[in-house]
């Protein structure tokens, strides 16, 4: 096995006995990326001499005797929205294109304390919006199980990286599905935290009472062991939750049985293709084979949860992508007549479609006369679909649920159809309304040989029982599989 | 659903062409249309107690960063100031 298809957890014994250095690592990922990402363009930064640099230091820490963090040494891969000091964060915008952060995000400085290896900067849909990684203005990311579709998105390069083996494990964010629907796509881990237990410091910023930074990985154990270094309280994030944290990856036992599993029969109607529910319902079948107890529950607000998150994430975007002026970074027109025509023409040429759509509408449902009617009733809906989840959390620990309606696309199928685009995300908007953690797992392959993503939602805070669901699972059936490239 | 789309662009600080303008206002006509399945719940909106936020004291921290630094993204800098067009007469 090469060292590029290992996962973490492997990696870091074979660094901690000094059986392999991060250097070596470090050098098969970079080739491994330089021989297949010509193909998947997950990447839009390389950051190859600065990461064998910072491999070579972590080295040393090691040769001296020093104590090092579990995950040091290991090269990971960042979705271009995080700032990172000194690298580009170009959100795949015109619009941020030569942007270089003179600042890092607080997941940043968490992950290089740790001395885990910064790779480089992964491809997605502009700003985040999007579910195909195809609004990207610099490039279209291919996904590795099948060149010819789209990996998913927002964050489709990281999720495609992580299983091209072109990084060990990934940072994503999820506002409404970006890490778990692209790991459905690809057949990896991806986790969607609790809101408030990662900062979103330095995460630029879409709708931010949704918005929140999680990890992708080859493995169960990966993501959690990547969770338990991002995770904590920042008071450079007002809305980081005030609370310790125990280590998820320390209490994955693969055992669960007694565990209750609620299956919402909402979420597997007439959208959701045959496959896909086969799929996930043989998941839960395994692990109630394995002692879980499965039981049906209901989420009756479910189907109201696009529209409020549209409205929501929309309202929020259009103020926040209000600084994006040409005054003090970013890009700026080069013909203008006055302030206001520097502003139009620096947006109207800055931003893409998808991006301007969404501004559109938050502008709209905030405008004078139609706020009550949208955003509100929205706020409203919000509540009572959190409500309605914290109900079904008394009776069940995990609700299991398909992340994601079918399996990947082809590129350009849904590129001119925004509202069909918008539906890939029914499974999973509902868990960002509610704030809740929820994880997507491989569970096979549907009719084409594309994988399908199982979802596991537990209750705020409870990552580590949708983890500890996922490993048994990932247990029982023994890994998952890898693409051919 | 009527939307006047240019008094929305208007607001947005965007400009759609004339050639963009049917294909926006179409897309645009699908997106309200979806917004518009949510139903009218018809309470008040109270402040969440459960989700209170700690803010951090109002104190300046100084010496992060160097002016140069903040203003090294800036399309236009002049004698250490941002650049933009005439706006008072």
């Amino acid at each position: 096995m090469e060292l590029y298809e290992m996962t973490a957890a492997q990696l870091s014994e074979k660094l901690e006995s000094k059986e392999i250095s991060s250097c070596e690592l470090t050098q098969a990922v970079i080739d491994r990326i330089n021989s297949v990402d010509g193909k998947v363009k997950a990447y839009l930064t390389v950051n190859a001499e600065e990461a064998i640099e910072q491999a070579k230091a972590v080295d040393n820490k090691r040769i001296s005797g020093e104590k090092l963090p579990k995950l040091a040494g290991i090269p990971i891969g960042i979705k271009d929205n995080i700032s990172t000091k000194g690298i580009k964060t170009t959100c795949a915008s015109k619009m941020l294109e030569n942007y270089v952060p003179p600042f890092d995000a607080t997941v940043i400085e968490k992950i290089k304390a740790s001395d885990m290896v910064l790779l480089g900067k992964l491809n997605m849909d502009e700003f985040a919006m999007g579910s195909s990684t195809e609004n990207s203005y610099f490039n279209v990311t291919h996904n590795p199980f099948d060149l010819d579709k789209v990996p998913g998105g927002s964050s489709g390069g990281s999720a495609a990286a992580v299983s091209a083996r072109e990084a060990i494990v990934a940072l994503g964010s999820d506002t409404g599905g970006s890490i778990r629907q692209p790991s459905a796509n690809c057949g990896v881990v991806g986790l969607k935290p609790t809101y408030g237990s990662v900062s979103r410091y330095g995460l630029v910023a879409f709708a931010s009472s949704l918005d929140q930074i999680g990890p992708i990985g080859k493995s169960v154990k990966d993501v959690a062991m990547v969770q338990d270094i991002i995770c904590g309280r920042d008071k450079m994030d007002a809305t980081s939750a005030v609370r310790e944290y125990t280590s998820i990856a320390d209490s994955l036992t693969g055992d669960v049985s007694g565990v209750k599993i609620g299956i919402p029969n909402e979420y597997f109607g007439e959208a959701i293709d045959d496959d896909v529910k086969t799929a996930v319902m043989n998941a839960v079948h395994e692990l109630e084979k394995a002692g879980a107890k499965v039981c049906e529950i209901s989420l009756p607000s479910a189907k109201y949860a696009l529209p409020a998150y549209y409205i929501i994430s929309s309202a929020e975007a259009s103020s926040n992508l209000a600084r994006f002026d040409g005054v003090r970074y970013g890009y700026r027109a080069k013909d203008y007549t006055d302030l206001v025509d520097m502003y139009e023409k620096t947006r109207s040429e800055g931003f893409g479609s998808e991006v301007k759509r969404r501004i559109m509408l938050g502008t709209f449902v905030l405008s004078s006369g139609y706020y009550d009617a949208y955003y509100k009733q929205a706020k409203l809906m919000q509540r009572k679909i959190a409500g309605e989840y914290k109900a079904a959390f008394n009776e069940v620990d995990v609700i299991a649920t398909p992340t994601a309606p079918f399996t990947a696309c082809k590129i350009g199928q849904n590129i001119d159809d925004p509202l069909k685009m918008y539906a890939c995300d029914i499974c999973t908007v509902t868990v960002n309304i509610a704030g809740l953690p929820a994880v997507s797992l491989p569970c096979g392959m549907d009719r084409s040989n594309m994988p399908v993503g199982l979802q596991l939602i537990g209750d705020s805070f409870c990552e580590d029982k949708i983890l500890g669901a996922a490993y048994a699972y990932e247990k029982l059936i023994g890994g998952f599989a890898a693409p051919t490239l | 659903m009527d939307i006047d789309i240019r008094h929305i662009a208007k607001l947005s600080r965007l400009k759609i062409s004339d050639d963009e303008f049917a294909k926006f206002e179409n897309e645009m006509k699908g997106i309200v249309d979806m917004v518009n399945t949510l139903p009218q719940l018809g309470e008040d909106l109270a402040i969440d107690e459960n989700n209170v936020m700690q803010l951090r004291q109002d104190i300046a921290e100084t010496g992060k960063f160097t002016r140069d630094e903040l203003f090294q993204n800036a399309p236009q800098v002049k004698a250490g100031c941002l650049v933009v067009p005439k706006t008072v007469e």
